[in-house]
């Protein structure tokens, strides 16, 4: 009797160390990680600043959530469309399961692609616009909603100056549908009394900090009322917002993305330019987690997000101090992002600093 | 008179103004800058109030430093595409290996120094003294030079120590230092190549090096020297990049080889080698940043900024080529034999 009842305890303590061991394992496996084991690629059209860096650094941390990535690779195409036209052929050629793909030359990487995907590969391109289909050019594009971006800085504009003002923008290259599409969500929320004062749609800055000082001071000489400036790459604006000192200006509003050497310059200098406030939203590292995790769910029989496209919340908030006050972290490098979900330290050492 | 065009602008031997010859160059560049200037008072007047000014001289002073350099090598009938590597590669070695300290920055700079000093040196026995041909080895060595920006930075910018900041981005006189720097260069530069027997030679050299080694010149050695100094300046525009932008990207130079070109040709130094016009180069450096500034403050779309750009530097190589065709038989015997004779 006594041996039956230590054999029906120990076997229950057994079921229950057993079950407690798979709910841990549960746990700590992400749903979107399946059971299929697989190998994972990423691929970079550009990978040489600091953006670069956390974003690539992030998508490794994602990838290694999930066990059954037995294998992953990082390919840089270091800017140069042919280089990564022939990093997306020579994966697929290896027999890499999933790629997920930064396609930063556009189109012009489609029909690589295209041929990747009917080989078997699953491929994920995100953030730039590839052009072509889902299902018929590559698996799934997980693109970033800059509109929603565009919509944030003018919902703060409008709360911050409600009866209307200049309204300088500032993007990257010519014609980039990054900076289109943040235009249409800020025009989606402002209207007429908000006066765009820089060249339709956008003033063309390169996202080069060089250029972006000689635009920002051209436009300052040109224009004696500049009440907010808008920029979809903060931490370029950081060598040209001392231009107002030369004109004896206060820097004025700013609604822009995120970066430490941006918001310890706001830390410095917001007491001395009294109508230099801040809004940043997050600049967006974590659009490749989003990435790997639809690819590997894809590759390994998970199950997928339920996001198709990454939203960057809002970060920081000099006037309302919410969701964040502008935080800045002096003992780190400039060139991190601390709206990344990276860790501080991960960040410091991905930019090698 | 291509001496007196030479030493006219910086006016410190030119005893008898009458007997003073412009260079086509030198009045080509300075009418078109005087007329730009006119127009930018009138359609943009922003572009040339002070404060305008002042924000855009600094680039305008890194474009006539980077400008010089290449002179020098296209006096000598080279080519250098090793610019932006030079240029980068002073501007992350700069910003990284002081890491934003002070007391670093002057070692840094001296290490910025002698990594030009090498590169110059391998251009120079390259081209020089190897023969290869100037575009093949420089685009060499600028791939060398990029990779020792990789080595350095990763690709990542970093902010410059405010010592830099200040000695780059500040103002002495009202003027802003990148200026009194550029200035200085220039003088240094047309002092040299003007007024000194090496710097007479190195013309010589350029303008007919069989014709100089004939007259038992060191003819490679003078070639070699010039993607040394091509190099130096390059390394000095770098350094100063680092001060006036504060977070500046590793690929800053990029953006600097045409218009690098552009000035030297605006300028009227022949591609083919010869003489040199410092002065001229400088200018032209002005134009072609007015030019920006006048596009930008005008708020044309960016495609027509480009358009215009274009057109300016097609119109003003227009010009100078069609005064060139007309006279270029007599002026060409008379030119020839007058650099034979400077030697």
């Amino acid at each position: 009797m006594s041996k039956t009842l230590t054999l029906s305890l120990s076997l229950a303590a057994m079921t229950l160390t057993t079950a407690l061991t798979a709910t841990t394992a549960l746990a700590e496996t992400p749903s979107w990680c399946g059971p299929k084991e697989a190998s994972l690629a990423l691929l970079d059209g550009f990978g040489g600043n600091s953006w670069r860096l956390v974003t690539t650094a992030s998508g490794a941390e994602e990838a290694a959530k999930c066990p059954s990535i037995t294998q992953y690779e990082y390919a840089d195409g270091q800017g140069n469309t042919q280089k990564a036209i022939s990093d997306i052929n020579s994966m697929a050629a290896r027999g890499i399961t999933a790629m997920v793909v930064f396609g930063d030359a556009g189109p012009a990487v489609l029909p690589a692609l295209t041929n990747a995907h009917k080989a078997g590969t699953i491929v994920v391109p995100y953030r730039v616009n590839v052009g072509g289909e889902e299902g018929v050019n590559y698996a799934k594009f997980i693109g970033s909603s800059f509109v929603e971006d565009g919509k944030s800085w003018g919902n703060w504009i409008k709360a911050n100056l409600p009866d209307g003002g200049n309204v300088l923008f500032l993007s990257g290259p010519a014609g980039n549908s990054q900076g289109l599409d943040e235009l249409a969500g800020m025009k989606e929320v402002l209207d007429d009394k908000y006066v765009f004062i820089n060249p339709e749609p956008f003033a063309v800055t390169n996202w080069d900090p060089s250029l972006t000082q000689q635009v920002l001071s051209a436009e300052i000489a040109k224009n004696d009322k500049i009440d907010v400036i808008v920029s979809d790459f903060g931490p370029s604006l950081v060598g040209a917002l001392p231009v107002f000192a030369e004109f004896k200006r206060s820097i004025p509003m700013l609604a822009t993305s995120d970066g430490n050497s941006l918001s310890c310059f706001w830390e410095q200098n917001h007491a001395a330019n009294p109508d230099f406030k801040l809004f940043t939203v997050a600049t967006g590292n974590d659009n490749v987690r989003l990435a790997v995790q639809w690819a590997v769910a894809l590759a390994t029989d998970g199950v997928p997000p339920t996001d198709n496209i990454f939203k960057a919340p809002v970060y920081e908030d000099s006037v309302s101090g919410s969701p964040n006050p502008v935080t800045c972290r002096a003992d780190l490098p400039g060139s991190i992002y601390l709206s990344a979900e990276l860790a501080d330290d991960a960040q410091a050492k991905a930019v090698g600093q | 008179m291509a001496q007196q065009a030479g030493l006219t602008p910086d006016g410190s031997f030119a005893l008898d103004w009458r007997a003073i010859k412009f260079s086509r160059g030198f009045v080509t560049v300075v009418l078109s800058t005087l007329v730009l200037l006119i127009v930018c008072s009138v359609f943009a007047p922003s572009a040339v109030s002070v404060g305008g000014l002042s924000g855009s001289l600094p680039f305008a002073a890194i474009i006539a430093i980077v400008g010089l350099g290449q002179m020098l090598v296209v006096q000598q009938g080279g080519f250098d595409l090793s610019l932006a590597g030079g240029v980068s590669l002073a501007v992350v070695i700069t910003t990284h290996l002081s890491g934003g300290d002070d007391a670093q920055l002057f070692a840094s700079i001296l290490i910025a120094v002698g990594c030009a000093v090498v590169a110059g040196v391998v251009n120079g026995i390259l081209v020089g003294v190897l023969r290869l041909n100037a575009i093949i080895a420089t685009i060499g060595v600028n791939a060398l030079m990029y990779g020792a920006v990789f080595a350095v930075a990763g690709g990542v910018p970093r902010s410059t120590t405010p010592l830099m900041a200040e000695i780059a981005g500040g103002k002495t006189l009202g003027l802003p230092n990148s200026v009194l720097f550029a200035v200085g260069v220039t003088l240094l530069v047309s002092f040299v190549l003007k007024l000194t027997v090496m710097g007479r030679r190195f013309e010589a050299i350029g303008a007919n090096p069989q014709a100089a080694h004939a007259a038992g010149l060191p003819v490679r050695r003078y070639q070699a020297t010039a993607y040394v100094c091509a190099q130096l300046l390059y390394c000095l525009a770098g350094v100063l990049i680092s001060g006036i932008t504060r977070e500046p990207t590793a690929f800053q130079g990029d953006s600097l080889l045409l218009p690098s070109v552009a000035v030297v040709v605006l300028a009227g130094t022949s591609l083919l080698g010869g003489r040199g016009f410092p002065i001229s180069t400088v200018i032209a450096a002005v134009f072609l940043n007015q030019l920006s500034q006048f596009a930008l403050a005008v708020g044309v779309p960016f495609s027509a900024q480009t358009i215009i750009q274009a057109l300016a530097l097609v119109f003003g190589i227009g010009v100078y080529s069609v005064r060139w065709r007309r006279t270029a038989i007599p002026r060409e015997k008379l030119s020839n034999s007058e650099e034979t004779n400077n030697v």
